[in-house]
C-alpha cells in the first residue's frame, strides 16, 4: 500500500511562479476571447506579469526558504537567477513588439509560450532534487522548441525548430537516464543525498553523473555538444534568439552550479570532464566566431565560448565561485540582450539586419546605436570598464587559485579571449572603418528597443565601473540546500 | 582633484565635441584644442612638486573579493610622463586639424582626446586594477584611429596587428596581475614591497609583466606590430603612439614591476639585457635599410628604446635615471620627427626616400627643423638625445661592460641612418613626385608654431639635463638589491583581510 506524504507548501516562495503562470493563462484567455487582441495588449500583460512577479520576489530577498519537502529552494541564489530571468523575459517582450518581429502570426500563443519557458527557468533556479530539475528543463525546452519555429514560413526557422527538438530530446534522454542512475546510487532524488556516493566516487554515481553532464552540456551548448547552436540561433526569430541565448544559459548554469556545490562541495576528479568541456568550448566557440558574417550565428558561437568562460567560475569549487559565476551571468545577460536589442532596433526587428553588412559604416550614419553596439561588443570581449571585464577577472581569480586544472582553464580563457578580439573586433571594424560597399538603410528607431538598449547599457557600465553594487546582492545557497 | 581634472579634461572635451554638429569644423577644432591646451596648462602645476612629495587622490572602490581603490597620484617619476603626454597631445590635436575628411573629423579629434585620457590615466594610476584598465583601454582609440580614419588597406591591416599583439600583451599582463592579487588580496600595490612570494611564483609573475611590457614598448622579437602601425598611422596618432604610448611599458616597469619583484627582476636581468642590446643593434641595422621614412624612424625607436631596457636592467643608479631622461627625450624627438614627416608627406605625397629629395632648396626652415630633429635623434651634444644616451652608457659601463661595449655601436649606427634620412629628404637636387602640390613647400607659421615647443624642450633638456635628472627618484628596491645586501623580503606587506 502506498502512502502519500503530506506536502507542506510555503506559498510565498512559490508566489513569483504562480503570478507568472497566472499571467500566462491570462494571455491565453485574452487571446481566446478577443481574436484580434493586439500585440501591445498581449505583450503588455506579459510585461506587467514580469513586474508583478518581480514585486512578489522583493520580500523574499535575503531569505532562505526550502519548500515542497526540500525539493525547491528559494534562496538568494535562486533570487538572483529569477530576477535575471524576469528581466530577460521583459526585454524579450519589448523586442517582440517591434513592427517587423516574427511571432508566427499568433502573438497570443507566442507570449504564453515565452512566459511558460520562463517558469521552467525559475523552477530550475530553485530545483533541489533531480525530478524538479528535469521538470524545469523540460518545461523550458518544450516551449522553446515551438518558439524556435515561430519564424514560420521561413524555412530556416522550421529547420531550427526541428533541429532543436531532435537534439534537445536526445539531450533530455541523457539527462533522464543519468538521473535514474544517480537515483540508483543514492536511493533518493534529493541533491543532498548524492553527496555520499559522490564522495566515494561510486561507479553507479560516476556513470549517472557523466550522462547527466552530457545532457546539461547539450543545453548549455558546451563543445562538443554545441553543433545545434548556430543553426538554431540563426533560424529562430530575433527576439527568441535573444531570449534563448540568455535565459537557457542562466537557468541551466543555475542547475549545474547547484549540483556541483551541493553534491560535491569541493573539487573532485568527477568534475574533470566539465573542465575539459569548458576548454573545448572556449576554443571552439571563439574560433567558430571568426568566420561568421551573420551576427546571430556570430553571437551563437560567442555564446558557446561564453558558456565555457562561465564554467571557469566553478573551477576548484571554491566558496567565492558562486558569486563569480552569478556576476558573470549578470554581465552576460545585460550585454547579450543589449547586443540583440541593437540588431532589433536597426530594422525594427527585421531579421535581415542581423547581417554583418548592415553594420557597414554604421557609426557615421547612426552614431548612438553604433556606440551602444561597440559597448556591448567590448563587454563580450572583456575590455575594461565594462561588466564583461570585471566578470572575467573574477573568473581568472577563481581559476588561478584552483591548481593545475585551474591554470589550464585560465590559459584557455586567455587564449580564447585573444581569438575573440578578432571575432568581436570585426563588428566594431564594420561600424567604423572605411569599407567599400553599400549598406542597407537602418531606419528603425523604436522606443521599445531603445529601452532594451538602455537597460543593457546601464547594466554593462554599472557593473563594469562599480562592480561593488553587485555585492550588495551577493548570493549564497540556502543552508538547507547545502 | 587636480589630477582628476588633468586626466578627464580631454575626455570631457571629447564628449562635448560629440554634441556639436559635424559640419561646425571651426567649433570642433576650437573645443578640442582648448581642451588639450588647458590640460597641458593644468598639468604644469605638477612641476611645483618636490622630489619627495606627491599629489594624490584616493577613494575606496571595491572590497570583498579583493581591495581596490580609485587611487591616482603624480610623483617624481610620473610627473615627466604626464607632462610629456599633455604637451604632445595638445600638439597632436593641433596637428590633427589638417585631417581632410570633414565627415570624420569629429570622431578623429574625439579619439585623440580619448587616447590622451587613457595615457594620462595610465601614468597617474596608483592602483594596479586602475592601471590595467587604462592599459587595456588604450587599445581601443588606436585601433579605431587606424581602422576608421585611414584610407589604405595596409593601414587597416595594421590596425589588426596592433589590436592582436597588444591585446595578447594585455591578457598576459592580466594573468600576472590576477595571479599576484590572488595572493595579496589587494590591488593597492604601488610603492609596496611584498613579502617574498616564493622565488618560483615571483619569477613567473615578473615574466608575465615583462612580456607585456616588451610587447608594448616594443622590443625585439615582439615588435612585429610596430612597423605597420607606425608607418600607416596618421602623423598625430603615430606621434602619440611612438612618443608616449611606447613609454608605457618602461614606465610601468619602473613604477610597479621593479619595486614589486626585485628578486625576479635580477633573475631575469640577463635575458632582458640581451633583448635590449639585440633590439638596439637590430633596430639600427634594419633602419639603415629602409626607404620609407616612417618605417626608418619606427626602427630607430626600437633601437633607442632597446638602450633604455639596457639602462634599467644594468641596475646602476646613473643609468636608471638617465633611462628616464632618455624616455622623455625620445618622446619629444619621436613626436617631433613624426610630425615633421607628416608635414613632408602632405607636401610630396610619398614617404619613399628614393622618390623625393632636395627639399632644403625650397624649404630652408623645414630643413632646419629636420636637422635639429635628426641630430637630436643621433645624439648630438647639446640636444636632449645626447644627454640620455651618454649618461646611460656611462652608467651601464659600471655594471655591464660587455653589453655596453656592444651598445656603443649604436652611436655610429644611429648617426648613419639619421643622416640617410636627412640627406635623402633634404639635400641633393629637388625631386617632387607630384610636381608642385597646392601647398607651399615651406612650413607655414601654424606648423612652425606647432613644433616649436618640442624644439625648445629638446634644447632645454640637452643643455640642462640635470633639471630632469635631479628630480627623478633615486631609490628603486631592485637597485638597492644590487648595491647592498638588504633584502626587500624583510618588509612585510600590510594586507587587509576582507
Amino acid at each position: 500500500m502506498m502512502t502519500i506524504q503530506s506536502v507542506s507548501i510555503a506559498w510565498p516562495a512559490l508566489l513569483p511562479i504562480v503570478i507568472l503562470a497566472a499571467g500566462g493563462l491570462l494571455v491565453m484567455l485574452v487571446d481566446l476571447v478577443s481574436r484580434n487582441a493586439s500585440r501591445a495588449v498581449l505583450y503588455g500583460i506579459g510585461i506587467v506579469s514580469c513586474i508583478a512577479a518581480f514585486a512578489s520576489m522583493l520580500p523574499l530577498y535575503g531569505q532562505s526558504i526550502t519548500t515542497l519537502n526540500g525539493a525547491y529552494a528559494a534562496d538568494r541564489y535562486s533570487w538572483t537567477i529569477d530576477a535575471l530571468l524576469l528581466m530577460t523575459l521583459a526585454i524579450t517582450f519589448l523586442l517582440s513588439s517591434l513592427r517587423r518581429a516574427d511571432d508566427g502570426g499568433s502573438p497570443g500563443s507566442y507570449a504564453a509560450l515565452l512566459i511558460f519557458c520562463t517558469i521552467g527557468g525559475m523552477v530550475m533556479a530553485g530545483a533541489n532534487n533531480l525530478i524538479i530539475i528535469f521538470l524545469g528543463i523540460e518545461q523550458l525546452s518544450l516551449a522553446l522548441y515551438v518558439l524556435a519555429g515561430t519564424g514560420y514560413p521561413r524555412p530556416a526557422s522550421q529547420e531550427a525548430s526541428l533541429k532543436y527538438v531532435l537534439l534537445g530530446s536526445l539531450a533530455s534522454g541523457f539527462l533522464i537516464y543519468g538521473s535514474a542512475l544517480l537515483y540508483g546510487s543514492a536511493g533518493s532524488v534529493a541533491l543532498s543525498a548524492l553527496a555520499k556516493p559522490a564522495a566515494a566516487l561510486a561507479p553507479l554515481f560516476v556513470a549517472g553523473f557523466a550522462l547527466f553532464i552530457v545532457g546539461i552540456a547539450f543545453k548549455l551548448a558546451l563543445s562538443p555538444f554545441h553543433t545545434w547552436t548556430p543553426d538554431v540561433y540563426e533560424g529562430s526569430p530575433l527576439a527568441v534568439t535573444a531570449y534563448m541565448s540568455v535565459a537557457v544559459k542562466v537557468a541551466t548554469f543555475a542547475v549545474l552550479a547547484r549540483v556541483v556545490y551541493v553534491v560535491f562541495g569541493h573539487d573532485s576528479a568527477a568534475l574533470a570532464p566539465i573542465w575539459v568541456l569548458a576548454v573545448f568550448s572556449m576554443l571552439v566557440g571563439n574560433l567558430g566566431a571568426l568566420r561568421q558574417r551573420n551576427l546571430k550565428r556570430l553571437l551563437a558561437f560567442s555564446s558557446i565560448a561564453q558558456a565555457g568562460y562561465i564554467v571557469v567560475a566553478l573551477a576548484g569549487v571554491q566558496p567565492s565561485g558562486l558569486s563569480a559565476m552569478l556576476f558573470y551571468l549578470v554581465a552576460y545577460a545585460f550585454t547579450n540582450l543589449g547586443a540583440f536589442a541593437v540588431i532589433a532596433l536597426l530594422g525594427d526587428g527585421d531579421e535581415a539586419y542581423a547581417d554583418l553588412d548592415a553594420f557597414r559604416g554604421l557609426f557615421f550614419r547612426r552614431p548612438w546605436p553604433a556606440a551602444a553596439m561597440a559597448l556591448f561588443v567590448f563587454s563580450l570581449a572583456g575590455i575594461p570598464a565594462t561588466a564583461g571585464f570585471y566578470g572575467k577577472i573574477l573568473l581568472l581569480q577563481q581559476a588561478l587559485s584552483a591548481g593545475v586544472w585551474g591554470i589550464t582553464l585560465a590559459v584557455a580563457l586567455v587564449v580564447g579571449t585573444l581569438i575573440s578580439f578578432y571575432a568581436y573586433g570585426k563588428i566594431v571594424w564594420m561600424m567604423y572603418a572605411y569599407v567599400e560597399g553599400e549598406a542597407p538603410q537602418a531606419p528603425g528607431n523604436s522606443l521599445a528597443s531603445w529601452i532594451a538598449i538602455g537597460a543593457g547599457a546601464v547594466g554593462t557600465l554599472l557593473f563594469g565601473i562599480l562592480p561593488q553594487v553587485f555585492y550588495a546582492t551577493q548570493p549564497f545557497l540556502s543552508a538547507a540546500a547545502k | 582633484m587636480l589630477i582628476n581634472t588633468v586626466v578627464f579634461l580631454p575626455l570631457v572635451a571629447g564628449l562635448v565635441l560629440l554634441m556639436v554638429p559635424r559640419s561646425a569644423a571651426a567649433v570642433l577644432k576650437g573645443i578640442a584644442l582648448s581642451g588639450s591646451v588647458l590640460t597641458f596648462l593644468f598639468s604644469l602645476a605638477f612641476l611645483t612638486l618636490g622630489i619627495n612629495s606627491r599629489a594624490e587622490f584616493s577613494v575606496p572602490w571595491i572590497s570583498g573579493t579583493w581591495i581596490a581603490a580609485y587611487h591616482v597620484r603624480v610623483d617624481a617619476l610620473s610627473v615627466f610622463f604626464v607632462l610629456l603626454t599633455t604637451l604632445l597631445s595638445a600638439l597632436c590635436v593641433w596637428a590633427a586639424f589638417s585631417y581632410t575628411d570633414a565627415n570624420r573629423l569629429r570622431g578623429y579629434l574625439f579619439l585623440i582626446l580619448a587616447f590622451e585620457t587613457t595615457l594620462l590615466g595610465l601614468f597617474t594610476a596608483a592602483d594596479l586594477l586602475l592601471f590595467y584598465i587604462y592599459w587595456d583601454l588604450m587599445l581601443i582609440p588606436v585601433f579605431l584611429l587606424l581602422a576608421g580614419f585611414t584610407n589604405s588597406p595596409q593601414a587597416r591591416r595594421a590596425a589588426w596587428y596592433y589590436l592582436i599583439y597588444n591585446g595578447a600583451g594585455g591578457l598576459i599582463l592580466l594573468l600576472g596581475v590576477i595571479a599576484l592579487v590572488s595572493q595579496t588580496r589587494t590591488f593597492e600595490l604601488l610603492g609596496v614591497q611584498l613579502p617574498h612570494l616564493g622565488a618560483g611564483f615571483e619569477w613567473w609573475i615578473f615574466a608575465a609583466f615583462a612580456l607585456a611590457f616588451l610587447i608594448k614598448t616594443p622590443a625585439f622579437p615582439f615588435h612585429s606590430w610596430m612597423p605597420p602601425t607606425y608607418t600607416h598611422s596618421p602623423p598625430p596618432v603615430v606621434a602619440l603612439v611612438a612618443g608616449v604610448q611606447s613609454k608605457a611599458g618602461l614606465y610601468a616597469l619602473l613604477a610597479f614591476a621593479l619595486p614589486l619583484f626585485p628578486h625576479a627582476a635580477h633573475a631575469w636581468a640577463p635575458a632582458l639585457l640581451l633583448i635590449g642590446v639585440i633590439s638596439l643593434i637590430y633596430g639600427a641595422l634594419v633602419a639603415l635599410g629602409q626607404r620609407d621614412m616612417k618605417t626608418l624612424v619606427a626602427f630607430s625607436s626600437l633601437s633607442h628604446l632597446g638602450l633604455v631596457w639596457l639602462a634599467l636592467f644594468a641596475f646602476d643608479i646613473t643609468s636608471v635615471s638617465a633611462g628616464i631622461l632618455m624616455l622623455v627625450s625620445h618622446g619629444l624627438i619621436a613626436g617631433l620627427l613624426f610630425l615633421l614627416m607628416g608635414f613632408i608627406e602632405e607636401r610630396v605625397g610619398t614617404r619613399d626616400l628614393m622618390q623625393f629629395g632636395g627639399l632644403a632648396l625650397r624649404a630652408p626652415r623645414l630643413q632646419a627643423l629636420m636637422l635639429i630633429a635628426t641630430m637630436a635623434a643621433l645624439g648630438l651634444p647639446g640636444l636632449s638625445g645626447f644627454a640620455g644616451e651618454f649618461l646611460i652608457l656611462i652608467g651601464t659601463w659600471q655594471t655591464q661592460p660587455a653589453f655596453t661595449a656592444v651598445a656603443l655601436l649604436t652611436v655610429v649606427l644611429s648617426a648613419a641612418y639619421m643622416l640617410v634620412l636627412f640627406q635623402h629628404s633634404m639635400h641633393g637636387p629637388l625631386r617632387l613626385p607630384k610636381g608642385d602640390a597646392a601647398l607651399p613647400l615651406e612650413l607655414r607659421p601654424r606648423e612652425l608654431a606647432l613644433v616649436a615647443p618640442l624644439i625648445v624642450a629638446i634644447f632645454f633638456l640637452g643643455i640642462w639635463p640635470g633639471w630632469l635628472n635631479d628630480r627623478t627618484p633615486t631609490s628603486i628596491p631592485a637597485l638597492d638589491l644590487a648595491t647592498s645586501d638588504h633584502s626587500a623580503a624583510a618588509l612585510v606587506l600590510p594586507v587587509k583581510q576582507p
